[in-house]
């Protein structure tokens, strides 16, 4: 039954329309600016004045499901102190509690169905208008006394009006620019401290430092660890450096620099990457390519039936100076993103690296102890993969939790979800096991034993090297 | 003035006829409590919800032509034969428990599948099957009730929640797994705008929900419930797990004192088990880094067939309310039929998907 009270005197009761278009679930005319900045407490008002429980249902969880659509374009407004404005006005900060991948609570929750696009065109042009009024707005709100020049200096840099498809983790990205592109990448100049690509890669070499010898072995899922030792990258794992990050506004000029050079010093004290991309897009090398470095040590990933443990051995790790934050937003400048694609074409070209092992270290990390993935979490979500042309790796089945691995509450608390990729692999190890007739859980032991060997022999065969190589380095000296 | 806005809440009495618009259209969404010791269907029935339940409990006897004929002439007893058993499922398994003088067994436990169990699957498939009827057309909605994962379950969960969505879907419907406490927030509490606690207190397996706005925000399992009062009671007093759970069902008063040393047994581990659940709440709610904002106080309701005894609410309001809580609480209650508040809820989240 419906409440007779008003809702906490905040909200008027909503009028008999305006109900019944909040109600039905595919109107398009439900505007969220009706809300106002308290959105919960008129969401809670209009909801009480629907009596039967679906049409409640429908109409707090569309509702909420439209602040989240605003949130997502809210993100791509330039600027944290424009964003935190613009959340405040709109009212997503305060629902963003809401905003759930698992609004069933069930652990394999229904994808959301993404409206058709008439109709997200539609949003687009709400959120646009919105994102107008809420700039307006935070012009007048801030500077109220200014003369009119100086409001204009203000709202210049903000560019809402016409939303830029500035990159999101979920929007899609510019295809590359046009312009004449050279059909292989070589190298045109070089000097003591950079190297110069005819792609326009140009790498800072000033903190290159060498790494210990790449040495490494693939598994095969038949026949466990191949004889042969590899010492060529195969490979790239991203990374975000998860460094500290000052707002890319001139008064922080000092700060920017000194907190990269800061962080490069580390890098190249603890051998950490072979690239780090910085936020205004310079590419510096760190450790050489062919030799290791120390970026993704608990790793699984594989293509096809070649399995590879420990990332650190066959692959080249790429950071991008940023703190990855969930992934919900794209965490890199363009300067970064231009760079970063250079760099990967470059790397790609110059090892022939296979699109199918170029991957983020969210989607590789794992915690060997406890079996389960996402040890680490950086780019666990969100990685432009498509404007690198790349696969989607977010959408291959998870190696790791086809070898056994799972995930937990941490995982989820970050995650919410797992990607996809790590969803399908559990799906089909259950379909396995059942086949097998197995438990899960047994199928699962039995995968992660095989793991538990196959590392337990790659660490002996690492040992072994390492005491022969010592061994020869004695020798030689000895002679 | 107060008659000019009256006329404004005529609309919202309107969207029940979108309810019947939807049963006219041919569609009939379902919704199912997978509970340990009880499978609860709720769907419409003409006007009306409709509830069917049967025990999710089994019970082998042997073989023989006389016991089989025995058994069709009834026409209420479900079974089925496997090799030089016959398996009677369902609801007639208490009375078959009692004439053999055994214990029910169960397709589930801990308010998942028995993986000890290795009737398990099939009779749970047969009890799904003896409950739910083929989809009238193809991709109806079906919700099915899980339980939220607890530490180290979660495969466990996995396989349980894939098993049953393989199942409903080869059937031919639409599946969807809700979980059991978001279940009962959706049942019982629609007043409060879906904002609140849902609690189930099934056999295998306690679970509460904090939600706002429908939204889950917090989900926790405990798995004590039901037939851990029992077992613990009967090993505590030397009586058949059965027969406490028969005391238990029967005339338990949690607000009385205990008549005897079952009752005084039955008291102890209600009180622990509300102790653990309450604990359990609390624990989580302090530890939740981000909880919409609100300034109401909200409702908790009390569901499932362990939550049933006369003073059960009294107990956990009284718990509650000795130590401080993280939120406040406007009221606890219990649901209005504590046995299919979870079906019902399952029931309107597949009346929204549809």
């Amino acid at each position: 039954m419906a409440r007779r009270e008003q809702g906490r005197g905040v909200v008027a009761r909503p009028n008999a329309a305006r109900v019944q278009r909040s109600a039905a679930p595919k109107s398009p005319a439900t505007g969220l600016a009706g809300f106002g900045r308290r959105p919960l407490q008129a969401l809670e008002a209009r909801g009480r004045s629907i009596r039967n429980p679906v049409e409640k249902l429908r109409f707090l969880r569309h509702s909420i499901e439209r602040f989240e659509t605003l949130d997502e374009r809210l993100q791509v407004l330039p600027g944290a102190p424009l964003r935190w404005v613009a959340y405040r006005l709109t009212g997503v900060e305060e629902t963003r509690p809401l905003f759930s991948k698992n609004p069933w609570g069930a652990l394999d929750p229904p994808r959301r169905n993404r409206p058709p696009l008439p109709r997200r065109a539609r949003r687009t042009v709400n959120a646009a208008a919105l994102l107008l009024v809420a700039a307006a707005g935070l012009a007048l709100a801030g500077y109220p006394l200014r003369r009119s020049s100086d409001v204009a200096s203000v709202m210049a840099p903000v560019v809402v009006a016409k939303p830029r498809p500035v990159p999101t983790a979920q929007a899609r990205l510019d295809p590359p620019r046009g312009g004449l592109t050279p059909e292989r990448i070589w190298l045109v100049d070089s000097g003591a401290a950079f190297e110069l690509y005819s792609n326009g890669l140009r790498i800072d070499t000033t903190w290159a430092v060498r790494g210990e010898p790449r040495r490494y072995r693939v598994f095969t899922l038949g026949g466990g660890m191949g004889e042969e030792v590899q010492d060529r990258p195969i490979g790239i794992v991203y990374h975000t450096s998860e460094s500290d990050i000052w707002p890319l506004e001139e008064s922080f000029n000092e700060k920017l620099r000194d907190s990269s050079q800061d962080l490069l010093r580390y890098l190249r004290r603890n051998q950490v990457y072979h690239y780090l991309v910085d936020r205004f897009g310079r590419v510096y090398r760190v450790v050489e390519e062919k030799d290791k470095a120390n970026h993704a040590g608990m790793s699984v990933w594989a293509e096809g039936e070649r399995v590879y443990l420990n990332l650190n051995g066959p692959t080249i790790g790429v950071s991008f100076e940023t703190r990855w934050e969930g992934g919900r937003a794209l965490p890199i400048t363009r300067a970064q993103l231009e760079a970063g694609r250079s760099l990967s074409d470059y790397l790609r070209h110059k090892w022939q690296i296979a699109p199918a092992l170029c991957v983020t270290h969210g989607l590789a990390s794992v915690n060997p102890k406890k079996h389960l993935i996402g040890h680490h979490l950086d780019w666990a979500r969100g990685f432009p993969f498509e404007a690198f042309s790349l696969p989607d790796q977010y959408r291959v089945e998870s190696p790791a939790v086809r070898l056994g691995f799972e995930w937990d509450e941490r995982f989820l608390a970050v995650m919410g979800e797992p990607w996809p990729g790590a969803s399908l692999a559990a799906d089909r190890l259950a379909t396995e096991a059942a086949a097998r007739g197995r438990s899960l859980d047994e199928e699962r032991k039995e995968r992660a034993g095989a793991y538990d060997r196959w590392l337990a022999e790659l660490t002996t065969d690492a040992e072994t090297a390492e005491k022969q190589a010592a061994q020869a380095k004695r020798a030689q000296g000895g002679g | 003035m107060a008659e000019n806005k009256d006329h404004l809440w005529k609309a919202p009495e309107e969207a029940a006829d979108r309810i019947e618009d939807l049963v006219r259209s041919g569609s009939h969404p379902v919704g199912i409590d997978v509970g340990t010791s009880k499978v609860v269907v709720s769907r419409r029935g003409g006007k009306e919800v409709a509830c069917q339940s049967q025990l999710n409990a089994f019970i082998p006897v042997p073989y023989s032509p006389v016991t089989e004929r025995t058994i069709q002439q009834q026409s209420d007893i479900h079974y089925y034969r496997d090799g030089d058993e016959l398996v009677i499922f369902g609801s007639a398994t208490e009375r078959f428990a009692n004439m053999f003088n055994a214990e029910a067994l169960r397709p589930m436990a801990d308010g998942l599948l028995n993986p000890k169990e290795k009737q398990a699957w099939p009779v749970l498939e047969a009890i799904l099957q003896s409950l739910v009827p083929k989809p009238r057309s193809s991709n109806e909605v079906l919700a099915f009730s899980v339980p939220a994962a607890a530490p180290g379950r979660e495969s466990a969960l996995t396989y349980h929640e894939a098993s049953l969505r393989q199942h409903f879907t080869s059937l031919g419907y639409k599946a969807m797994a809700i979980n059991e406490g978001l279940a009962v927030i959706f049942s019982e509490l629609e007043q409060s705008n879906f904002t609140g606690i849902g609690i189930s207190c099934g056999g295998g397996m306690c679970n509460a929900t904090l939600a706002f706005l429908s939204i889950p925000s917090i989900m926790v399992s405990l798995p004590k419930a039901g037939d851990f009062i029992d077992r613990s009671v009967g090993e505590a007093v030397g009586e058949h797990a059965t027969r406490v759970k028969v005391t238990k069902e029967e005339g338990l008063d949690l607000s009385k004192p205990p008549k005897d040393k079952l009752e005084k047994a039955l008291h102890i581990y209600y009180e622990d088990l509300v102790e653990t659940l309450v604990d359990t709440l609390r624990r989580a709610i302090s530890r939740a880094e981000k909880l919409p904002k609100t300034e109401r106080a909200l409702p908790i309701v009390l569901a499932g067939g362990t939550a049933r005894p006369k003073g059960f609410r009294e107990l956990f309001e009284r718990t509650l309310r000795a130590r401080p809580f993280p939120i406040e609480v406007a009221e606890v209650r219990m649901a209005t039929d504590p046995f299919t508040a979870t079906a019902r809820g399952a029931h309107i989240a597949a009346m929204f998907e549809k």
